[in-house]
């Protein structure tokens, strides 16, 4: 079963505007690399190289900051991608 | 200090207010606010303050009103155009009203000015437009020990924070990092008008509460909003031990000027090479015979691309380009394929600033070919090529 995705304003391009997708996995990583093969180019976006969350950038599980892509995701939870703004 | 007859018939509201009387209104006319940013945020902010009643209410600000900015900068009006913002907003609201004073403060913030500029003030609002002057005016805000109200929008999306010192997370904290090429701006991705006028709101009442100590504020709680999806949503923020200008060992000491974005020299930029409208069409209708082929990159968000481009073009927003720097590596070896020589790489925007940016991304990321900006951008492709050529508003 699927986990929702809420999708950052400047996240959208990849994901043809969509607010919000669906993704699978039992973790943060998993959920991240069925995000990336539906929407190719948006998990380095997010994580570097060394798989470390860039630092303009924050995940919550439902309200729970996201710390390490181990952190389990369970069916029906939320994923929220915030990404800094810089509008005024 | 007695009100007048006056105040007591503007303020009349804010005195039934339990929370806010004569003593709390009192309050806000004994408080110094400074709005950082005239532009979307910084208009409703300054408009609510001012009629608030917050007796010293500064603006600072370097730009002039353009008429773009109407749709959104409701402190200004038609003939406000290319007159300085902090002088036409000042104008605009010591006739909202007369009792306060209102400082305009045309500087651009740097390292130098920022402390002495914000030292007088109780409270800052961060309504700026570039994610590095965000992070010059935190870092000061921690340094001087002053509350700090940040917000920022991009196209329908809006986020708020409150850093109190030494009892919240900074903004900092909240995003240890960001690059001024990372995260694009409203010129940029465009933005929907009415979205800064929740968001700047949002700064003003929390300006307001903070003065009045009533209530509980945006600290350590960022708040987003989704104007198109009506969707308010919290997420807590802690501090951070490790945090370079509030943590337990800072790096950040005094205020810095942020370092160029790609970091690129002058050497390097040297490298860069500019083409007028009439030079790229001349490029591109030779481009048949030419041994070197080129390669076109429109670097506008995809809105503006879909509504107009030249043929061939391929679209990589700018605030995308750092990240997508190796496929635009992949896709020159491949349009080289077969000819003696690398490609050029012409950089394409609206008006010719992204697209500068992305060339000097592009020498910084050691992008082999000669990165080449078409100066003026589209606009003047429209102006002096193609008259018909249809230039998408930001
Ligand atoms: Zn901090």
């Amino acid at each position: 079963m699927a986990c929702t995705v809420r999708v950052a304003s400047p996240l959208r391009s990849y994901t043809a505007g969509a607010a919000s997708v669906d993704a699978v996995g039992h973790d943060i990583a998993a959920v991240l690399a069925d995000l990336d093969t539906n929407y190719r180019g948006i998990r380095f976006r997010m994580i570097d190289e060394h798989d470390r969350i860039r630092p303009h950038i924050r995940l919550y599980v439902n309200h729970d900051a996201v710390t390490s892509l181990q952190q389990a995701v369970h069916p029906g939870d939320t994923l929220h991608l915030i990404c800094a703004l810089s509008g005024g | 200090m007695a009100m007048t007859a006056t105040e007591k018939q503007r303020y009349a509201r804010h005195l039934s207010l339990a929370e806010i009387g004569a003593a709390g209104q009192s309050r806000l006319k004994n408080s110094k606010v400074v709005v950082i940013g005239a532009g979307g945020l910084g208009s409703p902010s300054a408009l609510y303050l001012a009629a608030a009643g917050v007796g010293k209410l500064a603006l600072v600000d370097y730009d002039v009103v353009d008429l773009s900015n109407l749709q959104r900068q409701v402190l200004f009006t038609n003939a406000d155009v290319a007159q300085s913002k902090v002088a036409a907003a000042a104008k605009r609201l010591a006739a909202l009203n007369p009792d306060i004073e209102v400082v305009a403060h045309d500087l651009q913030l740097t390292a130098d000015n920022i402390l002495d500029t914000l030292r007088e003030y109780d409270v800052v609002i961060d309504g700026t437009d570039r994610v590095s002057t965000r992070y010059l005016i935190n870092d000061a805000c921690v340094i001087l020990g002053k509350p700090l109200v940040s917000a920022a929008i991009h196209r329908f999306e809006g986020q708020a924070l409150t850093y109190l010192p030494e009892r919240g997370p900074c903004y900092r904290c909240l995003f240890p990092n960001a690059k001024d090429g990372q995260v694009p701006n409203c010129a940029d991705a465009g933005v929907l008008g009415v979205l800064p006028g929740v968001m700047g709101s949002i700064q003003a009442t929390e300006a307001i509460k903070l003065i009045l100590g009533i209530g509980e504020l945006l600290t350590g709680r960022l708040l987003t909003y989704d104007a198109l999806t009506t969707r308010f949503d919290e997420f807590t923020v802690a501090r951070r031990t490790d945090c370079a200008v509030c943590g337990e060992h800072p790096t950040i000491l005094t205020p810095q000027d942020a370092v160029p974005k790609s970091k690129t020299t002058a050497a390097q930029r040297a490298l860069i090479s500019h083409s007028t409208p009439r030079q790229l069409q001349l490029r591109l209708g030779s481009a048949a015979e030419s041994t070197t082929p080129i390669l076109l990159v429109d670097v506008r968000e995809p809105h503006e691309f879909e509504r107009g481009h030249l043929a061939g073009c391929v679209n990589v927003p700018i605030g995308e380009l750092a990240a997508r720097m190796d496929e635009l590596v992949a896709s020159l070896s491949g349009s080289s394929r077969g000819r003696s020589s690398r490609p050029d790489v012409v950089f394409v925007c609206r008006s010719g600033g992204r697209s500068l940016q992305a060339c000097e991304m592009a020498v910084g990321a050691r992008l082999t070919a000669v990165p080449i900006n078409l100066d003026g951008g589209l606009l003047a492709w429209a102006r002096d090529v193609d008259p018909e050529f249809v230039v998408a508003p930001v």
